[in-house]
């Protein structure tokens, strides 16, 4: 390691108590040496530290865009390779979806994915039997619609399905049925977004709602109160299922794997933003004894988390394992896969234009494939 | 919709019908052509069925018509700046779309590989696998394969690509200095090596690469503009011209914190249109709006509204049309990412953005720019240009903390994030009949009656302006000093942000007093005027409040952590400006029940 005692570390979370708690335990570990802690808005800003002369030693971002730009950042697989036993400690899905072109930019932090959470009560009211592993999407929407209640003036006051309006919610369905919205080197959606599987799973989702009515469609009055309370069925992340542990509702909520799609592919998404080491950091032995600190040896910052932990150890470390409910989430990541906001950074920006079409599709009825394979111009 | 300009009389139904219709078509064409992307936008719906046709009739493939059609529409929009005449658009467009076309059938159809054409990055060293429809692929190709060439010399297909490769090239190599040309032409043809240029130019072999990419950069430029068919452009040096406005005066008391309307108001002076700026920000609802991030005291909630709803709806208030160049670009980190989620996405060339400033700037008029390179504290500002210089490839542009102004390259200006360029025309000066429907105090009491009702809506948050993206979340109006009190007392372990503590107050406690001088001068009477009064009164008193916690928290860049007792005294003296706050709302309340009473009786 070498000499120098101070280190500069930007971040992009709000909430800082994780960190300041890394800071203190490193400092007290390691007398002498000082950790300053400056927060950033967004990406732009850390961009823009990163690049000026006064760069930060590590960078937090809640996303990955400003890891995968050349140049900014110092390959980790080096120091994974040097410490005993983390290569086969790190969980092999994550790093397949963290690991570019050979190189780990950043160790990834704030990772979550998605799985379908069921209310117990309201399946038990209906005497309906909980979702089993490998149920297909035609029996979820069985279910949805027969838990799905509407009152005499037809609005929901239970709805089957709780799922919001998102191209990158939607493509774990997408790429369950075969189908990816860009190419794996994200240089084009032509050939990927335009093809059948996606426009297939498309078809699908938004039949759900225009018209099995099992989701709430954007705009449509409802009366079934917020997501934990009149939704059978939800399409819940890793910040669900932290509250429903947080607050011990284990046994109120039971959880299963996505439906199969017509597709049969076992995949899911993963979302996660990463903490790197500049390349312009004098400090990097410092900075990556401080990162491995702070993102993997303390499973107390697993006690009330909303997010799940990148190693094998560390999930058992923090009890993840012996957790229902996160024992199916670690278990998932196996399967994840590299989502298209991931590969192409123009599909990413796209984002929320692309999201106007799909409300326009389950609003107003637009043509599916037609809609959809306009997309190519947005990878 | 039809189409316009006249070109289609098979689909109009009478004449006068197809005469209004290509007449719209025309005026956006002509805004278009200024740089008005929305204007584009609106033509590009027009017509896009109609090129789909003609990409379809050339190809017999629908889907590769979908792909034609996008590309063309691609060029057109980089290249409006350059149509000759607008009633000429529909011409135009056909003649890039049968471009395209053409293009897309030499190259061997949809099952031929397929680049996409932002893809400048991409390589092809595969001498068989040359794109000749792309300047990159073919110098690619030319560095690797001159060492081949003397073993081919006497393939007959080989020849055929070389010469075509050679002309391809000529036909564009115009564009470039003699300088540019004879570095590229040393590189690319002669087969030197960047350090042996340098040697023989007595430059750095840095420069050299410099000057290479340039070239490539410009050569692509106008490798586009031959394939659109349009007159080339003379090497800059020859039509490079510069011109440099003269802005009014803008002393710091005239000044007001939102720098949207600050700018706004300095352009409108500086066109001869001088206005109170209190009333600017009265006028614009600007006065009246406070958001707070959900996330912690961040200050980008500043900036949280709808640019375009927002500037297009007060420009008109004001007697004014906003024609707007907007766009986010894919490759950069994007800040604001809440104001310009549904921006489209753009790529960083300068001829997207240089013709609308030369344009504005030439008919005398300033540029209101966002700037994402606002010198500290200041993080992203608008700004104004002012000048530019095709010599120096520089626009001038005001910056706050740079009372001389600034300037900033051709380049930073293409690769500027945050594509959001506005340029304002008076609309009497278009048509005289479509402003000012009754008198002038009729008219501002009518717009001040309109802001007052905004204030109150804003304030109990019926008015917010909410982001798609859903990790983006603002408390607005009177919720907004909760919020912003919330995460001052969130616990030592998970402090506020400081810079953004900073920026909050210094913007706010301005902002409060510009209420407070607005509501001074509507143009009320009676009981509506006497609680308007009595508002004003009570916005000084909760920018009082603001400008008691700017002393505490002095907008500087700093990465300070906030201790505990500094957050308390901070969220003590929010809660009085929120009290004082909402008695002004209450007073507006009671503003509105009387302007009421007194359009009723």
């Amino acid at each position: 390691m070498s000499n120098a005692k101070s280190l500069k570390m930007m971040t992009e979370f709000q909430h800082l108590d994780n960190l300041l708690d890394a800071k203190a335990s490193f400092e007290k570990m390691h007398p002498g040496v000082v950790i300053t802690i400056e927060q950033a808005a967004d990406h732009a800003e850390s961009h823009r530290a990163l690049q000026s002369d006064e760069a930060p030693d590590i960078v937090e971002s809640g996303g990955w865009s400003i890891f995968n730009r050349k140049g900014l950042f110092v390959d980790l697989l080096p120091h994974v390779e040097e410490t005993p036993g983390l290569k086969e400690d790190l969980n092999p899905g994550v790093m397949r979806v963290a690991s570019k072109d050979g190189a780990l930019t950043g160790l990834p932090v704030d990772v979550a994915l998605p799985l379908i959470l069921y209310k117990r009560e309201l399946f038990d009211k209906a005497g309906i039997p909980y979702p089993q592993e490998g149920w297909t999407w035609e029996e979820m929407m069985e279910t949805a619609k027969k838990l799905t209640q509407r009152n005499e003036q037809g609005v929901a006051t239970q709805f089957g399905f709780g799922f919001g309006v998102d191209v990158e919610e939607i493509e774990p369905f997408v790429m369950r049925n075969g189908g990816r919205y860009v190419s794996p080197d994200g240089t084009t959606a032509r050939g990927y977004a335009d093809q059948l599987p996606v426009i297939e799973a498309y078809r699908m989702l938004i039949d759900a709602y225009r018209v099995h009515r099992v989701i709430r469609r954007p705009g449509e009055p409802s009366e079934a109160g917020e997501l934990h309370e009149g939704f059978a069925l939800i399409f819940g992340f890793a910040w669900f299922a932290g509250a429903v542990v947080r607050y011990g509702l284990e046994d109120k909520y039971g959880v299963v794997g996505l439906p199969r799609m017509p597709g049969g592919e076992n995949a899911n998404m993963i979302y996660m933003g990463a903490a790197g080491i500049s390349a312009k950091s004098p400090n990097r032995e410092l900075a990556w004894a401080f990162l491995r600190h702070y993102v993997l040896e303390r499973p107390e910052a697993f006690r009330h988390a909303n997010t799940l932990p990148i190693t094998k150890s560390l999930a058992e470390r923090s009890g993840y394992t012996d957790n229902p409910v996160w024992r199916r989430f670690i278990e998932e990541m196996d399967v994840v896969q590299p989502s298209g906001f991931y590969l192409s950074e123009r599909w990413n920006s796209s984002r929320q234009l692309i999201n106007e079409e799909i409300i326009r599709m389950i609003n107003e009825g637009a043509d599916v494939a037609q809609t959809i394979r306009g997309w190519t111009r947005f990878g | 919709m039809r189409d316009g300009n006249g070109l289609d009389p098979d689909v109009a139904n009478n004449a006068e019908e197809a005469k209004e219709s290509a007449d719209l078509g025309t005026e956006l064409a002509e805004r278009a052509r200024a740089g008005d992307t929305e204007a584009f936008g609106e033509l590009i719906e027009r017509h896009r069925g109609r090129a789909k046709g003609w990409a379809e009739r050339m190809t017999g493939d629908p889907h590769l018509a979908d792909d034609i059609v996008q590309d063309a529409l691609i060029r057109a929009f980089m290249h409006i700046g350059s149509l000759q005449e607008a009633n000429r658009f529909l011409p135009w467009l056909h003649r890039i779309v049968r471009n395209q076309a053409n293009m897309r059938l030499r190259r061997g159809g949809p099952h031929r590989r397929e680049k996409p054409f932002a893809s400048f990055e991409a390589r092809e060293r595969d001498g068989g696998s040359v794109d000749w429809d792309n300047l990159d692929s073919i110098l690619d190709h030319l560095t690797s394969s001159a060492g081949q060439a003397a073993m081919k010399e006497d393939d007959p297909a080989e020849h055929l690509m070389r010469k075509e490769m050679y002309e391809t090239i000529h036909s564009v190599l115009h564009c470039l200095t003699k300088k540019e040309r004879a570095i590229f032409e040393a590189y690319f043809f002669k087969q030197l090596s960047p350090d042996e240029i340098a040697a023989m130019y007595g430059m750095t072999t840095g420069s050299i690469y410099t000057y290479i990419h340039r070239s490539r950069q410009k050569l692509r430029q106008e490798q586009i503009r031959v394939s659109l068919g349009l007159l080339p452009e003379k090497g800059g040096a020859v039509l490079a011209r510069h011109k440099m406005l003269e802005l009014a005066e803008w002393p710091a008391h005239a000044s007001v914190p939102t720098t949207m309307v600050d700018r706004l108001g300095h352009m409108l002076a500086t066109m001869g249109d001088s206005r109170d700026m209190a009333e600017l920000m009265g006028l614009s609802g600007f006065a009246f709006r406070m958001q707070i991030s959900e996330k912690t005291t961040f200050a980008d909630g500043i900036y949280m509204f709808d640019w375009r709803e927002t500037l297009i709806s007060f420009a008109r208030d004001l007697g004014y049309e906003a024609a707007l160049v907007c766009g986010q670009l894919s490759d950069f980190p994007v800040p604001l990412l809440g104001a310009v989620e549904k921006f489209p996405v753009v790529l960083p060339i300068e001829e997207a953005v240089l013709p609308f400033i030369r344009q504005t700037i030439d008919s005398g008029r300033p540029v209101l720019y966002f700037d994402t390179s606002a010198a500290r504290p200041f993080v992203h500002e608008w700004s104004l240009i002012f000048g530019y210089d095709d010599e120096r490839r520089v626009v001038h542009l005001t910056d706050v903390m740079c009372p001389e102004g600034k300037t900033l390259s051709y380049e930073d200006v293409a690769d500027n994030p945050i594509r959001f360029l506005a340029a304002l025309t008076r609309q009497a000066d278009r048509d005289q009949t479509a402003f000012l429907p009754g008198p002038r105090d009729t008219r501002r009491r009518r717009l001040a009656e309109k802001s007052v009702r905004f204030a109150v809506s804003f304030a109990k948050n019926r008015s917010a302006y909410r982001p798609m993206t859903s990790y983006l979340s603002y408390a607005t109006g009177l919720a907004a000093y909760d919020t912003w009190i919330g995460h001052l007392r969130r616990g030592p372990g998970s402090p506020p942000n400081r810079y953004g503590m900073g920026h909050l107050a210094h913007a706010y406690s301005r902002t409060k007093s510009c209420a407070a001088a607005y509501l001074r001068t509507v143009p009320f009477e009676g009981e509506a005027m006497r609680f308007a009064l009595l508002a004003s009164e009570a916005y000084e008193q909760a920018a009082e409040a603001l400008r008691e916690l700017e002393e505490l928290v002095p907008f500087i860049k700093t990465a300070e952590l906030m201790q505990a007792d500094l957050c308390e005294r901070c969220a003590g003296l929010l809660e009085q400006a929120r009290t004082f706050e909402a008695s002004a709302i209450g007073y507006l309340e009671k503003t509105i029940t009387y302007l009421e009473k007194g359009t009723s009786q």
